[in-house]
């Protein structure tokens, strides 16, 4: 702890950080993000374990971008979702350092896109047990109970959006969910309309969630909505190769086809 | 219910291959069921999948979505494109435990307006056997009460 905070101090001080996004305690004791501008600050800086927020989420808040010279302390599924965003060219604009605790519990400071995704191969995330567990006892279930399943589920949601705001690959500036000519989204808080925005949801993030678990965790009605990303993540790996998150040059795999892709459900 | 169920089909067609074939079977004098109601597109990669659920929104009880056979695509690579968002869509909603088998997904090119006319009295009659679409429309608290009058749902 003191040897990240000694280090956030030195790359504030000479100026190879402008601002440094990461965790403190607040006055509950509830670890919360934290954006430190001065080496003085730094003092205040917390990670461990328990420090779960995925904080790539502020790097397209403009008032961040404009900071430019960015330091991120940050777990691998944060630098995961770090390197999903360079591959998709969103954070061109901006110059990051990396500040992650390695396996080891040693400190390792990653200053370049290449060193990054180094790490993050080297580091890479499986499954979490819990949710494996989860996705085989749904796909285990007959279509009904999976329908059950999901209306139960899904007439929780309030459609206060929590999923979308927390999620860093959700950076469109105009959503689906707020288009209304035509209505897409009901905005009645019914469950035909959270259907619609949850299976909008899954879709616009096939192929491109990095599996980070944010919005399942954040949700207030305590959906698991992550399990859905987390299902379409496994099935397009499955059936077009490639991980999310695992290269600079990983591209979208809806954005791209293969001649020979699957065709045995169209007649 | 006093009359016989008959469903409503909504096809998603391309302007190019499908559209063109549904024209032949037309000017063919092939007759074939009347329960399809087509909507015509510039190309399958325009098809969103959000307009498919908008359409089972909408009390569709089935969905054709077809377009022009892989490579013969207008714009090179559209259908292509569509094949894979089908792909991802269809598994989807399997998982979310919905009756993807209502979704029918075909190649008809323009030449093939007998392949066009089987396929659709084929989905006919497979929704037909499967009855009203009402899994969906029950999530809607109107269009649930607006099933009980028609004493569709209990």
């Amino acid at each position: 702890m003191k040897e990240l905070q000694i280090k956030a101090a030195e790359l504030l001080e000479n100026g190879t950080v402008n601002l440094l996004i990461g965790f403190c305690e607040d006055l509950g004791k509830r670890l919360v993000p934290c954006f430190i501008e001065t080496a003085a600050e730094a003092n205040i800086l917390v990670f461990n374990q328990e420090c779960k927020n995925n904080l790539s989420v502020y790097l397209h808040k403009k008032e961040v971008k404009d900071a430019v010279k960015i330091g991120l302390v940050a777990n691998v599924a944060t630098l995961r979702s770090v390197l999903q965003l360079l591959s998709e060219n969103q954070l061109w604009s901006l110059t990051l350092t990396y500040l992650t605790v390695n396996g080891a519990g040693e400190l390792v400071v990653l200053r370049s896109a290449e060193e990054l995704e180094a790490y993050v191969q080297a580091n890479f995330p499986t499954c979490r047990p819990e949710d494996q567990e989860m996705l085989d006892k749904l796909n285990a279930m007959s279509r009904e109970e999976r329908w059950a399943f999901w209306k139960d589920q899904l007439s929780e949601c309030v459609k206060c959006y929590a999923c979308r705001a927390v999620c860093p690959m959700c950076y469109c500036t105009v959503c689906t969910t707020e288009c209304n000519q035509p209505q897409w989204i009901k905005t009645s808080a019914q469950t035909s309309g959270n259907f619609e925005y949850h299976t909008m949801r899954a879709m616009h993030l096939a192929g491109r969630c990095i599996n980070c678990g944010e919005c399942g965790r954040i949700c207030p009605a305590g959906i698991p909505v992550h399990l859905l990303t987390a299902q379409m993540n496994q099935e397009m790996e499955q059936e077009f190769g490639g991980k999310t998150g695992w290269s600079l040059k990983g591209g979208y795999a809806m954005n791209t086809f293969k001649p020979g892709d699957k065709e045995n459900f169209i007649k | 219910m006093a009359e016989t169920f008959e469903p409503k089909i909504v096809a998603f067609v391309c302007n190019w291959c499908t559209y063109a074939g549904a024209d032949l079977a037309g000017t063919s004098r092939t007759k074939y069921e009347t329960n399809v109601r087509i909507i015509r597109f510039p190309c399958t990669g325009r098809i969103d999948f959000m307009l498919l659920i908008k359409a089972f929104q909408n009390g569709a009880d089935g969905i054709i979505v077809s377009g022009c056979h892989p490579n013969d695509c207008h714009y090179t690579s559209g259908n292509f494109h569509a094949r894979r968002r089908w792909m991802v869509f269809k598994s989807l909603l399997d998982f979310m435990g919905f009756p993807s088998d209502r979704i029918t997904f075909s190649w008809v090119s323009a030449a093939e307006g007998k392949k066009w006319a089987e396929l659709v009295n084929e989905t006919t009659d497979s929704i037909r056997s499967k009855g009203p679409f009402t899994d969906y429309r029950t999530l809607d608290y109107t269009l649930l009460t607006q099933l009980e009058n028609e004493g569709i749902a209990d």
